[in-house]
Parts: structure tokens; sequence; C-alpha cells
């Protein structure tokens, strides 16, 4: 009887501890995807990447930047305007990825990237400067972001979410999709591009000297519950943002050639 | 807004030094501080500019606003290291019991040494940053970069973003409380189609601007080209106390 009350005794102990124990895990883990979440998950932070990695990316994004700053030479000779305009682009980028939007899985806030949008404007190229310009801005002034990773931020959220973005639009328009289906894909895929994007590069460069796939796929899950969500967020958004200018200016359209004229009427 | 630089005291220790001797002295650090293998370089790093934090007066809320990230993807580094990579097991627990395993739960120890080494880096490179920033005004920022041959349409770019950066955070705060007045965010639904709305509104805005600006500026004489301030010659003494402060770093690097 007494080895019977005992054992009882020890397996309720035994329940006990894995229960508290499990709850100390479940809180450890929404505390990541927490941390993750409200800190700006886009943006890969100051110091995380080693110098051999934050050169190598810096490698990859400066040629992309040449080329947007080419272009903007170009158009900018032939409009005074667009200077201007690639400017307050940076500056809608720079607002929109500083908006909070609520995450339901998560039960915090996280922002878009915004990079879609100015990707479906003014094009991958002049996007890629304009991402370039708020990332730099968010890494001096705000901690987004950082010197020494605004290379590998520069691909991740410029490069591919504006190549990501812009491609989607442009093919989904050349399939005949509705201006609302093209936007909405274009906000999902550049912002799910980003995060995949930033994954990898998290991945190779924290690394050490375990092997980079489990990593990768350790670091993409924990982003999978609120990316997942935001990407559609964000889909929405862009969507309705393009829907809204094609109602109210449909010209700004066809000027930033996202429309053909006939199009626009 | 006050979390730019121009809201801060503006007279203090650094704010005489040249903009380009800060940016060189903090590039240098920061690269020192990315490739050191160890901790003590980037501690280092860490108290000196929270002490020129301190002496430039720079506000608590603000700093802790600042650093709240970093830190916090530090700590997140520290898990996903200790937890997911390494080969030197301190502990290793079946969930949720040991009888009916889900997952294993594995503690290393040579990850969670890697994670702080990470998250020491982190918040050195990010203290370089932040004192470069908090101690130095965005246009002599800008001023200075055109010194180190960055391209002048690049520039142009970042200054008429950092100048209409309040004015649309300014028209994106009234549309959003308009919207949120007329239960704008009261369902999902409306929510997003609430921010599709106010993202385009700020792009039509954008729009306006940028040609009212130019219009504003051609009639100023503008030809496509912003002019920038004019760099002052070095000052040899600062020259020379930079030069020696590197020295010192250096020699930390090194050991």
């Amino acid at each position: 009887m007494k080895i019977q009350n005992s054992s009882r005794i020890s397996r309720d102990k035994i329940q006990s501890f894995f229960k508290r124990l499990f709850t100390v895990h479940c809180s450890l883990f929404t505390l990541f995807l927490l941390f993750t979440d409200t800190a700006h998950a886009m943006h890969i932070s100051e110091g995380i990447l080693p110098s051999n990695w934050a050169a190598f990316w810096f490698a990859i994004a400066i040629p992309f930047v040449a080329f947007g700053l080419y272009r903007l030479k170009k158009l900018s000779n032939a409009d005074l305007s667009f200077k201007p305009l690639v400017g307050l682009m940076a500056a809608i980028v720079f607002v929109i990825s500083c908006m909070p939007i609520p995450v339901p899985t998560a039960g915090t806030c996280s922002h878009p990237a915004g990079t879609g949008i100015s990707g479906i404007l003014v094009g991958p190229a002049i996007s890629i400067l304009v991402t370039a310009v708020a990332l730099l801005i968010q890494a001096l002034f705000l901690a987004h972001g950082g010197l020494s990773t605004w290379g590998a931020d520069i691909v991740s959220m410029g490069i591919m979410g504006s190549f990501a973005g812009y491609l989607t639009f442009r093919g989904l328009r050349a399939l005949k999709a509705n201006l609302w289906i093209a936007g909405f894909m274009a906000g999902i895929l550049a912002d799910w591009a980003t995060y995949t994007t930033t994954s990898i590069e998290l991945a190779s460069g924290i690394r050490g000297d375990s092997p980079f796939m489990p990593l990768f796929w350790k670091i993409l899950i924990a982003f999978l519950p609120t990316q997942l969500p935001l990407g559609i967020l964000e889909g929405a958004m862009t969507a309705g943002m393009v829907v809204l200018l094609y109602k109210k200016r449909p010209d700004l359209l066809v000027k930033m050639k996202v429309l053909k004229p006939e199009e626009a009427l | 807004m006050e979390l730019f630089s121009e809201y801060f005291k503006k007279e203090h220790m650094l704010s005489k030094v040249d903009a380009r001797v800060k940016i060189l002295v903090s590039l240098a650090v920061l690269s020192m501080v990315l490739s050191y293998k160890g901790f003590a370089l980037p501690l280092l790093v860490t108290i000196l500019c929270l002490f020129l934090c301190i002496k430039i007066r720079i506000p608590l809320r603000v700093f802790i606003l600042r650093f709240s990230e970093p830190v916090f993807i530090a700590l997140v580094i520290v898990l996903i290291k200790f937890l997911f990579s390494g080969k030197e097991i301190i502990f290793s627990i079946s969930l949720p019991t040991s009888h009916f395993s889900l997952f294993t739960l594995t503690g290393h120890r040579d990850g969670l040494m890697d994670g702080l080494f990470i998250a020491c880096r982190i918040i050195g490179a990010v203290s370089v940053v932040a004192a470069l920033g908090f101690s130095t005004p965005f246009t002599e920022i800008m001023a200075g970069l055109s010194w180190f041959k960055i391209p002048k349409s690049f520039i142009e770019i970042l200054m008429f973003a950092y100048r209409y950066i309040f004015v649309f955070l300014e028209d994106a705060f009234v549309i959003y409380n308009a919207q949120k007045n007329r239960l704008g965010y009261s369902s999902i639904k409306r929510g997003l189609n609430s921010f599709g709305t106010l993202t385009g509104s700020l792009v039509i805005k954008a729009f306006e601007h940028s040609q009212n600006t130019t219009t504003a500026m051609i009639q100023r004489g503008y030809d496509g080209n912003m002019p920038l301030l004019r760099h002052k010659p070095f000052k040899s003494s600062e020259l020379i106390l930079s030069f020696l402060f590197l020295i010192a770093m250096g020699v930390v690097w090194k050991i």
C-alpha cells in the first residue's frame, strides 16, 4: 500500500514537473515569437552578421544600387520631378515599415515591408534605391537594421522584395488578372520572398560550425506564425493601394507605366 | 520624432567635432567589433558608447527605445544558438513527457557561448551606430557622406526622404485617427481596407508633394542638383586624437 502511494506521489510529482516545464517552454516560445515580432523581423540587426558575410551581402547589393542610380539619373534628366518623387517614395516606405499591424496568430504587432508597393509603382531598379535610402535612415536613427547589415537588408527587402512584387504584378497583369488580385499576390510574394531571404541570411550568418539547412528551417519555421498572416495583410494593403489609385488617380498609374492609357479609362 | 538627433541638446562635447571624423572613427570601430573573436572589445565599446550617450544627455526613454530592439534580437539569438546549435550537450528533455515524446529540448554549452558572443557583437555594434546617430545631425552626416564620394543623387534622395518622413508621419496619423474614429479598424476586413486606403492616400500625397516641391524648387533655381554643406578643412587636433583612440582600440582588437 505504502509502495503504491509513494509511486503515485512520485508520478504526480513528475507529471507536475513536466507540466511546469512545458508551460515554461511554451512561454519561452511565445516570448521568442514576440521578440522576433516586435523586433521588426524583416530587418537584420546591426552586428548579427560577421564581417565576411556582411561584406558578401554588400558585394551583391552594390551593383543593384548602382544600376538604380543609373536609372534614376536617366529618368530625372527627362523629368525634374522624378528625383523628389523617388525621395518621397522612400519616405513612404519608411513610414509604412514603421506602421504596426496586428498579427492575430502571435497576438502582437509586426510591420509590412512596403517594397512590393514601390516595386509596382517605380519598377524594381528604382525600388531597390528607395529601399536602400529608407533602410539607411532607419539604421542610423532608429536602430532598425544596421550599417554593417545594410547590404543584407537591401538584398532581402530591396532586391528580393521589389523583384518579387514587380514580376508577380506584371506577370499576373499579362495573364489578364484584375488589379486587386495582381496587387494582392504581389504584396504577398514580396513579403514572403523578403522573409525567406532574411532567414537564409540569418542562418548563414549565425550558424558557426553547425550545418546550414537545419538552422535555416528552424528560423523559417520560427518566423512562420507571424510572416504567413503578415504576408496576407501586406497583400491586402498593396491591393487596396493599387485599387484606390485606380479609382482616384488613374493618370498616376499610367504615368508610372503600371497601366496602359486605354486601361485607365 | 524625438528619436531623431535634431531634437536633442545641440551643444555637447561632440557637436563641434567634424562629422567626417566621427563617421571614419565609427566605421573603423564597427569593423573592429565585427571582426573581433571574443567578448572584451564589444563590451569595452559598449561601455564607452554608453558613457558618451550619458555625457551628451540623451533622454533615458529614447535610449531604452533605441536599444530595446537589438537587445531583444540578441536574446533571441542566444536562445536559438543555445537550443538548436552546438555539440556539447548540457541537458536534454523529452517533451511533453519522457514516455510520450513529441520533441526533445536540448541545451548546448558551445551554442550558448556562440550565442553570447554574437549578442555581445550586436550590442557593441549597435552602440557605435547609436553614438554616431545621437551625436551628429542628419545634414552633417549627409555632408560627411558626400566627402566619401557617395553618389550625389543618392544623398539628394536621402535628403528628400528625410524631409518628407515627418510630413508623411503626420499625414498618416491624421488619416489613421480619422479612420479609427469612423470604426475603420473595428474588424479585420475593415482594418485591411482602411490600411490599403491609408497607403494609397499617402502615395497620392507623395505624387502631389513631389510636383509641388519641384515647382517651388525650380522657382528657386533648381536644375536637378541640390547644394550640400561645404567641407571645412580637417582640424589636426581632431585627427591626432582620433588616430590615438583608434590605435588604443586596435591594441585591444589585436589582444
